[in-house]
C-alpha cells in the first residue's frame, strides 16, 4: 500500500491549494483594512524626529544600533533621518514590522528593492526595529 | 482612461504573486507613500512663489532656529553678499569671503571681510570670477578663486590686503568650479569640480550659460581613461538652426563623438579631483601641483581630522543633461592619496549602471569608461540634492562631539537638479565618521523641513560653510542667504546672507564636562 504525505487525495490539492489561496487573500486583504483603519485613525505625526527637536533616539539593543547603521547607508541618503527628502517621510506612518520589510525587499515606484545580497535578512529586520525605535521617539 | 502610478502598478503585481506580500505593499503604498512621486510636483526648498523678486531685508532671530539641548545660537553678521567661505587669524578674529558669484549668473566683486565686533572691514577686493573659500595660515590668508569666466586660481592674501597668485589655470570653466581651500603642513589643498554632472556636455551646461562663454570645455581625468564609446544626442544649442543635433561623448567638447577604445590621455591640473600646491606657489607649467586624489564629482569642503586624515565632501549626481543620474547622494570621503573615488561611473559605492539611478521606465546611464579600479566607500551618505559643502571637525569636548564632523547642507535645487518629495538640506549636520550616521544638529524651527523663506520664518536659509574658532568652542555657520529655485535656473538675492555662531550654553558645564 502506498500512502501519502498529504492530508488530501492528489486529486484535490489543487482545490486545496485554491482554497489556502483565497483564505491567505482573505487574511491579507483583512490585515490591509485593518493598517488602514489604523493608519486613518491614528494620522500622522511630524516626521521631525530626535535632535535637536527632543531628545536623541533611544536605541535598546545591538539590533536596533546596526539597523541605524544599516538605514544611514541604505535608506537615509531618500528619507533623511527618517523624514521627508527625495521620497517621503517613514518615520511616522504606523505600519508594521512586516510590512516594512516587504516594502524593502519589494521596493514600490520609485524606490528600489534591495535583494539578499544588498542586504542580509538580519540586516533587514534591524532596519525594521530602528524605524520602529525612531517612530516612538518624540516628534518635534 | 484612469493613470496608474507606479507605486500602484507595483503593489498590483505584487499581490498577484502573493496575497501577503500584496496586502503589505498596498499599505504601503498607500499609506508610506501617500500618493505617487510620478504625479507629484516638485517641492524643493527653493521653490518658492516669487522667486528673486523680494527686495526687503532678510530679518534674523534665533528664536526661529533650533539647536540640541545645551546649544546656544547667536547671530553674528547679516546683510552679506553670497558668502561662502569664513577662517579665523590666530586672535580668533572671524574674516568671510563674498564669492561675487552665484548660480543665476550674479557677478559682483568678491571680498575678503573682517567681522569685527561692531564693524566689517574689506580687506581685499577681487574680480568678478567667485571666490569659494578661505583658510588661514602663518599670518596669510589664502582663497579659492572659483573661475567661472576664467580659469581659476589660489590665491594668498596678507593682513595688509597684498594678493600673490600661488597656482593660475585651473580647469574651472564649467559647472563646478575651485574649492576649498584647506591648508596644511606647507601644502595648500583644494578642489576643482568636474566641468559636467556625469561626464558629457549637454544642453544643460548651455542653461547654466557656460557653454556659450566655453563652447570647447570638457572635463579632463588626472590619469589616461579609455571609453568605451557612448555618446549622447542632444539638441545643439551652439547652433542657430531648430532641431539640430549633436552627439558627444564623454570627457570631449560639446559635439564630438567619442569611439570604442579610445583613450583620453591624463593632464594636471584636471578636473573632478582633489590636488594641492606649496604654500609658496606652483604653476601649470611646474611640476608643483600635486593630484592628491580624484575621480570626484564635486570635492566642495575639505578639512583635515584632529588626527591628520583628510575629509572632503561631494556633490553628488543630478538628474539633468545627457546623462541624467536619479537618487545619488552626497558623499563624504575619507582622502585617499592616489585614490580614484569613481565618477563618471560609480555612485553611493554602486555603478551608476544599476536600474535604480534611473526614472522608471527610462534606461539606466551607460557606462563610460573602461577597466578602472573599484571605488573605495563612502564615509557617509548625505541627502540626495542636500549639497552637502562645508565641513569642519569637532577638536574640543568643551564643545562636544570630538572627531565628528560638522557639515552644512546649502539645500536643494530643485527642480534644476531633479524632483524631490520635500526640501532637502537647509542645515547643518553633525556625522559619525566611524559609523557614518548623520543627525540633524542646526535646523529651522518648523514642523516641516526647509529654508527660513519658504517657511516664513526668520531663520537659517542656505548653511555653506562651517569652522571652529581657534579655541574650538564655536562653530561659526555661514548662510549663503536667498537662493529660490524655479524651471529657468536659480534667482539668488544678494544682501541676504549671514553668519551665525553656536555655542554651548553653560559653557562652566561644558569645561567640567570635558575635564571629566
Amino acid at each position: 500500500m502506498r500512502y501519502t504525505l498529504s492530508p488530501f487525495p492528489s486529486s484535490s490539492r489543487s482545490q486545496h491549494r485554491a482554497r489556502a489561496r483565497s483564505v491567505a487573500f482573505a487574511m491579507g486583504f483583512a490585515l490591509t483594512m485593518f493598517a488602514l483603519v489604523v493608519v486613518a485613525a491614528g494620522g500622522c505625526t511630524s516626521a521631525r524626529r530626535g535632535e535637536p527637536f527632543a531628545p536623541p533616539v533611544v536605541l535598546d539593543n545591538a539590533q536596533q544600533v546596526r539597523g541605524e547603521h544599516a538605514f544611514a547607508r541604505h535608506c537615509a541618503q531618500c528619507h533623511p533621518g527618517g523624514a521627508a527628502g527625495l521620497g517621503p517621510a517613514i518615520n511616522d506612518r504606523p505600519l508594521p514590522k512586516t510590512a516594512i520589510k516587504a516594502q524593502v525587499r519589494a521596493g514600490v515606484g520609485e524606490m528600489p528593492k534591495f535583494d539578499e545580497q544588498m542586504l542580509s535578512d538580519d540586516d533587514v529586520d534591524a532596519i525594521a526595529e530602528y524605524l520602529l525605535a525612531l517612530r516612538k521617539s518624540p516628534a518635534g | 482612461m484612469p493613470r496608474i502610478c507606479a507605486a500602484e502598478v507595483s503593489a498590483i503585481n505584487a499581490a498577484e504573486r502573493s496575497a501577503w506580500s500584496g496586502s503589505a505593499l498596498s499599505v504601503l503604498a498607500l499609506a508610506l507613500a501617500g500618493g505617487c512621486f510620478a504625479l507629484r510636483p516638485s517641492r524643493g526648498g527653493g521653490e518658492t512663489e516669487a522667486p528673486g523678486t523680494e527686495t526687503a531685508e532678510r530679518l534674523l532671530d534665533t528664536r526661529d532656529v533650533k539647536v540640541p539641548e545645551g546649544y546656544r545660537v547667536e547671530i553674528v553678521a547679516a546683510g552679506l553678499t553670497f558668502p561662502t567661505g569664513i577662517t579665523f587669524d590666530d586672535d580668533g578674529t572671524p574674516f568671510v569671503v563674498e564669492s561675487g558669484y552665484a548660480y543665476g549668473e550674479a557677478f559682483d566683486a568678491p571680498r575678503l571681510l573682517r567681522i569685527g565686533a561692531t564693524a566689517i572691514d574689506v580687506v581685499a577686493t577681487g574680480d568678478r570670477h567667485g571666490w569659494m573659500g578661505v583658510d588661514h595660515e602663518g599670518g596669510a590668508f589664502f582663497v579659492a578663486e572659483a573661475g567661472i569666466t576664467k580659469p581659476g586660481r589660489i590665491l594668498r592674501f596678507d593682513v595688509d590686503g597684498t594678493m600673490t597668485v600661488l597656482v593660475d589655470g585651473l580647469p574651472a570653466l564649467g559647472d563646478h568650479h575651485v574649492n576649498g581651500p584647506a591648508v596644511k603642513d606647507g601644502w595648500v589643498y583644494f578642489g576643482v569640480g568636474a566641468a559636467t554632472n556625469s561626464g558629457i556636455v549637454g544642453t544643460d551646461n548651455a542653461d547654466f550659460g557656460w557653454l556659450a562663454r566655453a563652447p570647447r570645455f570638457h572635463d579632463i581625468p588626472c590619469s589616461d581613461v579609455t571609453l568605451r564609446g557612448f555618446n549622447a544626442q542632444s539638441d545643439d544649442p551652439l547652433t542657430e538652426m531648430k532641431g539640430d543635433v549633436a552627439m558627444t561623448g564623454a570627457y570631449l567638447p560639446f559635439g564630438v563623438k567619442s569611439e570604442w577604445g579610445q583613450v583620453i590621455r591624463g593632464q594636471v591640473p584636471c578636473t573632478g579631483a582633489v590636488m594641492r600646491v606649496p604654500v609658496a606657489g606652483g604653476s601649470p607649467e611646474s611640476t608643483k601641483i600635486e593630484v592628491v586624489a580624484w575621480g570626484f564629482r564635486n570635492p566642495f569642503g575639505l578639512a583635515f581630522a584632529s588626527d591628520g586624515r583628510l575629509f572632503v565632501t561631494d556633490n553628488g549626481y543630478d538628474e539633468r543633461g545627457s546623462r541624467p543620474v536619479f537618487g545619488a547622494a552626497d558623499w563624504l570621503w575619507e582622502v585617499k592619496s592616489g585614490a580614484w573615488y569613481g565618477w563618471p561611473d560609480y555612485a553611493d559605492g554602486r555603478r551608476v549602471s544599476d536600474p535604480r539611478y534611473a526614472h522608471e521606465g527610462k534606461s539606466a546611464p551607460a557606462r563610460l569608461l573602461g577597466d578602472m579600479p573599484e571605488p573605495p566607500v563612502p564615509t557617509a551618505l548625505f541627502a540626495v540634492h542636500s549639497s552637502s559643502n562645508g565641513i569642519a571637525f569637532s577638536s574640543s569636548a568643551r564643545f562636544g562631539h570630538p572627531g565628528q564632523a560638522f557639515v552644512a547642507q546649502f539645500g536643494d535645487q530643485a527642480p534644476v537638479v531633479g524632483k524631490v518629495w520635500a526640501p532637502v538640506g537647509f542645515k547643518v549636520v553633525r556625522v559619525d565618521v566611524q559609523s557614518g550616521v548623520v543627525h540633524d544638529f542646526f535646523v529651522n524651527d518648523a514642523n516641516a523641513n526647509g529654508p527660513a523663506s519658504a517657511r516664513g520664518s526668520n531663520g537659517l536659509e542656505r548653511p555653506i560653510a562651517v569652522a571652529f574658532d581657534p579655541s574650538g568652542t564655536s562653530l561659526y555657520v555661514v548662510d549663503f542667504g536667498v537662493m529660490a529655485m524655479d524651471e529657468d535656473g536659480a534667482h539668488p538675492r544678494p544682501r541676504t546672507g549671514a553668519v551665525w555662531r553656536i555655542v554651548r550654553a553653560d559653557p562652566e558645564l561644558a569645561a567640567r564636562s570635558a575635564a571629566k
